[in-house]
């Protein structure tokens, strides 16, 4: 599929030399679908002449566009699927060959969560994805054992903007892991996921969104659930890798009745500066929502919790509570919480906030040397129990086990 | 070597107030020594200072326990030598399951230098059996060990997880530091039940009280009284039964008298 101009390169000039020319060819050569490559190019014209969005705590500075280009192709997506669940009409497939077999049920959902037209950056994932995947569950089959979409990116100086586009019929059910993993590289590189997950009336949605980049990568992502009526949602959000992240994400409560459950855990050490922005967004009445977000920071670690409960007019009788708590394990490691609250009708059932910051306690650290814990063991034990709900909450051991060790290695 | 624990003429402050002003007690093996005394008589400070409490400045004076100088021990290492503290006030860590701490707390004694944790650490099964066993006699349910440390615990249950610590831990010397306060009297003869099922001819206890109610439980050999931060009266039992009768005033009135 690729013509010569991917073939040498692995990928598509340099960000700074790109133009629409190239986004055209591409697509076109790709045999993709016209609304398709027309979607692209207004994307990419957009990205084009837009101003980068005003990000105050994300430092995108060492990330050079020129340097960096954009794969072509499926170059790191890995999907694993269960023939189990293909044999109840379960589809799990790369989404550029979707957009070819399921091309309505693709061209139907895909960009109407996430506003490709949102910042520069969601519109240049718009313009230049490749690798990503339909996952289509249809009307009331339940998958109960999770399914895997893995992307990876294998050396620096690329750019890869994963789609992960998730479908949920009424009375379905889900459980999926998505994860981010590369080696430590020594080029910057440049990763745009994004995930639009559609979870339709009375259906249910475990989600792990596992972010374990190595060394070097700048993560500029967007994901968003987005609950009919009745149907509910458990999110849990690890960032632990990477060089620099701003993952902007949210849960709209839509319909009447929706209800998310979303954990999450950061850990910032070294140089790393991670920041995320979730989204509690109520529409529907009778709408619930909790989130409850970990943060550790250690070495000359940086994170950031921008995190945002809304309530929109039309909404009847919420419940939310969102809660954020971090902990700093070195002084030089800094943390900002800016929770928010927007509400925009009078009737709300409970809404509130916490968040607090601050080091180990020493009474907890002497409470547990009493036992005859070492020091450093003691503040292993804290640490990995204060993201003890969030790995809790992954529906795979192995992942859990996989997650804890690199926790512990980052202490 | 002594298997006594040696307190002698303990000065601690607080940062600038001096709390202990020359404590002078010695909890011999195989004994329960009771510590009685006024709030604000220096009780929980020294209960603090042999556990090692880095807010707790030991300004003069000495505490020796099987032939080491405790003071020049850091707080594991205390605890490793045999000294429990069962904590007035213990804390709550949200997210660290009572199983996942006692399983740290008992590798940790096991540890040898030199060797891998991994060798020298208990099995799950053996754990899970000895643990069982405790739960089991402290009449505690066996969900008890996978919540969350004194994470929303009542004043009850804080104080029956001490007890547990201790049964799992095996020190050779225990000090309690108002082990009764806030339990009602089931839970009381729970928690002595406990203690006195752990004595044994190798093992000290001292035992912090603010009421007499807690020795008719854990029977006392000897008691001591506290005032002003330092020990000022060592007698049998009946130095507490004098003790409920008549209050502090007339020790206080003595000690005033012979100073």
């Amino acid at each position: 599929m690729p013509d010569t101009l991917f073939r040498s390169t692995n990928g598509l000039p340099g960000l700074g030399a790109l133009g629409a020319d190239d986004i055209s060819a591409m697509s076109q050569s790709a045999g993709e679908p016209g609304w398709l490559t027309e979607q692209r190019l207004a994307a990419w014209t957009f990205f084009a002449q837009a101003l980068p969005p005003v990000w105050r705590r994300t430092d995108l500075t060492q990330l050079q566009p020129e340097t960096i280009a954009p794969l072509s192709g499926i170059q790191g997506t890995s999907i694993l699927a269960d023939d189990a669940v293909t044999r109840q009409g379960v589809v799990m497939m790369p989404l550029l060959a979707a957009t070819k077999s399921h091309e309505a049920l693709v061209r139907q959902y895909l960009g109407k969560a996430i506003d490709p037209m949102s910042h520069k950056f969601s519109a240049l994932r718009a313009a230049l994805w490749q690798d990503g995947m339909l996952l289509y569950v249809p009307r009331g089959v339940e998958v109960a054992a999770p399914l895997r979409v893995t992307y990876q990116l294998a050396d620096g100086s690329r750019a890869i903007f994963p789609y992960s586009l998730v479908i949920l019929e009424a009375h379905a059910q889900l459980n999926l892991i998505e994860e981010y993993t590369s080696p430590d590289l020594d080029q910057p590189a440049l990763a745009g996921p994004t995930t639009e997950i559609f979870v339709g009336p009375g259906s249910h949605i475990r989600y792990a969104s596992v972010q374990t980049w190595g060394q070097g990568i700048h993560h500029l992502g967007s994901q968003m659930i987005v609950l009919d009526r009745d149907a509910a949602g458990e999110w849990v959000s690890l960032s632990l890798g990477g060089k620099v992240q701003h993952i902007e994400a949210e849960s709209r409560m839509q319909g009447d009745g929706s209800a998310i459950n979303w954990l999450g855990a950061t850990f910032a050490n070294q140089q790393q500066h991670l920041l995320t922005a979730p989204w509690l967004r109520h529409i529907g009445s009778n709408t619930n929502s909790l989130m409850d977000f970990k943060t550790v920071v250690s070495g000359e670690g940086y994170s950031v919790f921008d995190g945002m409960i809304k309530i929109e007019h039309e909404s009847r009788a919420t419940s939310t509570r969102l809660e954020e708590h971090a902990i700093h394990l070195t002084p030089k490691a800094r943390s900002d919480s800016i929770p928010g609250l927007k509400i925009d009708t009078n009737d709300v059932a409970k809404a509130g906030h916490a968040s607090t910051s601050g080091q180990i306690e020493d009474e907890h650290l002497f409470y547990m040397q009493s036992r005859g814990m070492s020091q450093e063991e003691a503040r292993r034990l804290i640490v990995m129990g204060f993201f003890d709900p969030a790995l809790q909450a992954l529906p795979a051991d192995d992942l859990r086990e996989r997650l804890t060790a690199l926790i512990e290695a980052k202490i | 070597m002594s298997n006594d624990l040696i307190i002698k003429q303990l000065r601690v402050r607080i940062g600038e107030k001096e709390i202990l002003k020359g404590v002078d007690l010695t909890v011999q093996q195989g004994t329960i020594h009771a510590i009685m005394g006024p709030n604000g008589s220096g009780k929980s400070t020294l209960a603090y200072s042999i556990a090692g409490h880095p807010g707790y400045e030991v300004t003069d004076g000495e505490i020796w326990y099987k032939g080491q100088n405790v003071l020049e021990l850091d707080v594991d290492e205390r605890s490793k030598l045999g000294l429990f503290l069962a904590f007035q006030y213990p804390v709550s860590i949200p997210g660290l399951t009572v199983n996942n701490f006692l399983r740290s707390a008992i590798n940790a004694h096991r540890a040898e230098e030199g060797k891998d944790p991994k060798e020298t650490a208990m099995s799950v099964a053996e754990f899970r059996k000895l643990l069982r066993e405790h739960m089991r006699q402290l009449e505690m349910s066996e969900d008890f060990a996978r919540r969350y440390l004194n994470d929303g615990f009542s004043g009850g249950e804080k104080k029956r997880l001490e007890i547990l610590q201790m049964a799992m831990l095996k020190p050779s010397m225990a000090v309690m530091d108002e082990t009764d306060s806030g339990l009602d009297i089931d839970a009381l003869k729970i928690v002595a039940n406990g203690v006195n099922a752990l004595m044994n001819p190798g093992m000290g206890v001292l035992v912090i009280t603010h009421y007499q109610r807690l020795l008719n439980y854990i029977k006392p050999d000897v008691v001591s009284i506290m005032m002003e931060g330092r020990v000022v009266r060592s007698g049998g039992p009946e130095l507490a039964l004098a003790l409920e009768e008549k209050g502090y005033d007339w020790i206080r009135e003595e000690v005033t008298t012979h100073a």
